[in-house]
């Protein structure tokens, strides 16, 4: 296990099916997790994301590789691993006929310590603004979503994983929940996020890993995927853009995208700025603006193949 | 925690099981106040008239003499003539031992809790054969609560072997369906398949019981419901063999299905 790893994951894949219908969901996967940081793990749908988390889960079992967290095989040591994390999953199912209350029970219960576990259960759930008291079938999608993240959290796990959890939450509620992300990584505990909310990703997450067809295509910071090489350029002049300008910015290499309306024109722009000056200096310049890629343009980026990183 | 999983699932079954429980023994209770509508000696005496061939297949073997008392007539008519009914309760039992949840999602978050899946569909497995017992208690309930009611003549202590011998038939279907469920994985599929299982073992029992000295009687040993013979378990108790079969083979195939589950993957 790499030093500080809570997750470590070594050439893992799994595919579904056999002979000419075999369809691998997740290919030669290696990643690692380290203690104390939110990661984010990004990905469209069919992407590997959930196919992953259950395979550290042991829910599912790898076609090849291994996974390891806490230094510990997910398989062999399921329960002990199971009995130091918390899991939210994508596809939330809870037990329709059981009320809030009954469920926290059961899983403490089970996780053993249930006094200590339901009295913290209490207390998410007050901070979630959640009814424990009704039954799963009378509560809304949110608030089922609310009682899934209580039952991840209540034991206070080491690790979180956590499959798309903010999905029907409403904007205070994950505020809420983003400050319960930032409290979790001040006690130095980890969180692997799935998300296809990139400003989510972007507001809480430490390092991102981007997945695509089953394949893993980056792991980088979040600050250092936001600094890609690509700005978004608005160039305002005082009267209306020059004539020719357009065509000329769209046949320099460095540029594309380019779009004029009235006094303004946008573009994309790779590399350094100089061409760009110099293309421009005939109009009167008023203003310029230059903007950075969302989370979003460069997730749209590396999946239209315009960025390949290891 | 050991004995979570049992509990939980006894919570959310006892419901069930009092409704089952109270529909059969109501079943139960109709047949008892139905005996005093017939003068046994006379069905005898009619039945002497049926071939051997449509007594078999209505569960009535070459011994008339039983179904001339009050007990026999409940036994046959009743436990004989009930078994597909019987078979219904622990089917539904049996799917929710792993393919309910796994259907429906909730096996994610159960397995995702340090308990190994072995226990999780032992404690399962354990907790509804309890819940069985409470079902056949009941019934046995409802034999008592029609003598009182009708003043019935029946001795219903006679009658307790063929009542609990009720148990390992159930348990031996619910593992046989857990079985199929924990190999096949989609819950449609298994339902359809253990289905098919228990229609083709009532026929191939009616048939292998009518076919006395043909292929269609060893056919018939194919079938479980052959072991649950209540004229039979009337007039010889418990027949230790058929139990020990049943339990056998149910131990067999929990094994199997906790090897199995704790092998393969959970599903979407």
């Amino acid at each position: 296990m790499a030093s500080g790893s809570i997750i470590e994951i070594k050439g893992l894949s799994k595919t579904y099916g056999s002979g000419s219908k075999q369809t691998a969901a997740l290919s030669n996967l290696d990643l690692s997790v380290n203690r104390g940081e939110i990661f984010g793990y990004l990905g469209p749908n069919g992407a590997g994301k959930t196919t992953t988390i259950r395979l550290l889960l042991d829910l599912i079992r790898p076609s090849q590789g291994d996974a390891k967290i806490f230094g510990m095989d997910v398989r062999a040591d399921s329960v002990e691993v199971h009995r130091r994390i918390g899991f939210f999953p994508a596809e939330l199912s809870l037990w329709e006929g059981r009320s809030g209350d009954q469920i926290i029970q059961y899983v403490a219960s089970v996780r053993g310590d249930a006094k200590g576990i339901v009295k913290h259960a209490g207390e998410l759930a007050e901070r979630l603004d959640l009814d424990t008291t009704k039954r799963v079938r009378d509560l809304s999608s949110g608030n089922k979503r609310k009682l899934g993240l209580v039952i991840a959290m209540m034991h206070s796990p080491e690790l979180l994983i956590l499959d798309e959890p903010t999905g029907g939450l409403d904007p205070l509620v994950q505020q809420t929940f983003h400050t319960m992300m930032d409290e979790y990584r001040d006690k130095g505990k980890t969180v692997f996020l799935s998300s296809h909310v990139l400003s989510e990703v972007q507001a809480i997450c430490d390092r991102v890993g981007i997945l695509r067809d089953g394949e893993l295509k980056a792991v980088e910071s979040v600050e250092k995927i936001t600094n890609v090489e690509f700005n978004w350029v608005d160039v305002n002049f005082r009267d209306a853009v020059p004539a020719g300008l357009q065509q000329k910015l769209e046949n320099m290499p460095t540029i594309t995208d380019v779009s004029a309306n009235g006094a303004r024109v946008r573009m994309r722009m790779i590399g350094d700025f100089d061409p760009l000056l110099r293309a421009i200096s005939d109009g009167y310049v008023e203003s310029l603006h230059i903007e950075e890629p969302t989370l979003e343009e460069i997730f749209l980026a590396y999946y239209s193949g315009d960025k390949e990183t290891s | 925690m050991i004995g979570s999983v049992f509990l939980e699932t006894l919570k959310q079954t006892w419901k069930q099981m009092i409704y089952w429980g109270i529909g059969l023994a109501a079943m139960a209770l109709l047949i008892v106040l139905m005996v005093p509508l017939f003068d046994m000696q006379s069905v005898a005496t009619l039945l002497e008239s049926f071939p051997p061939v449509i007594l078999a297949m209505v569960g009535i073997g070459e011994d008339l003499a039983i179904f001339t008392t009050n007990e026999g007539f409940v036994a046959i008519g009743f436990f004989g003539k009930s078994a597909l009914i019987f078979a219904v309760y622990p089917v539904v039992m049996g799917m929710r031992i792993s393919a309910n949840e796994e259907d429906n999602g909730t096996s994610d978050v159960l397995l995702s809790l340090p308990i190994a899946r072995a226990q999780v569909m032992a404690e399962k497995f354990l907790a509804y054969a309890l819940s069985m017992v409470g079902v056949v208690v009941l019934i046995y309930l409802g034999l008592h609560v029609g003598v009182v009611l009708g003043g019935v003549e029946l001795d219903v202590a006679r009658l307790a072997e063929v009542t609990f011998y009720l148990i390992p038939l159930m348990v031996f279907v619910m593992a046989a369906t857990m079985l199929i469920a924990v190999l096949v994985r989609r819950r449609t599929v298994a339902l359809g398949i253990v289905t098919a299982f228990v229609i083709i073992s009532y026929m191939l029992q009616t048939i292998g019981a009518a076919a006395e000295g043909t292929v269609a009687e060893s056919m018939g040993a194919i079938s479980f419901l052959t072991y649950y013979n209540a004229g039979e378990i009337l007039s010889q108790g418990f027949i230790w063999p058929h139990i020990a079969g049943f339990v056998g083979l149910s131990v067999v195939m929990l094994l199997a299905s906790l090897y199995r589950y704790e092998q393969r993957d959970i599903a979407v």
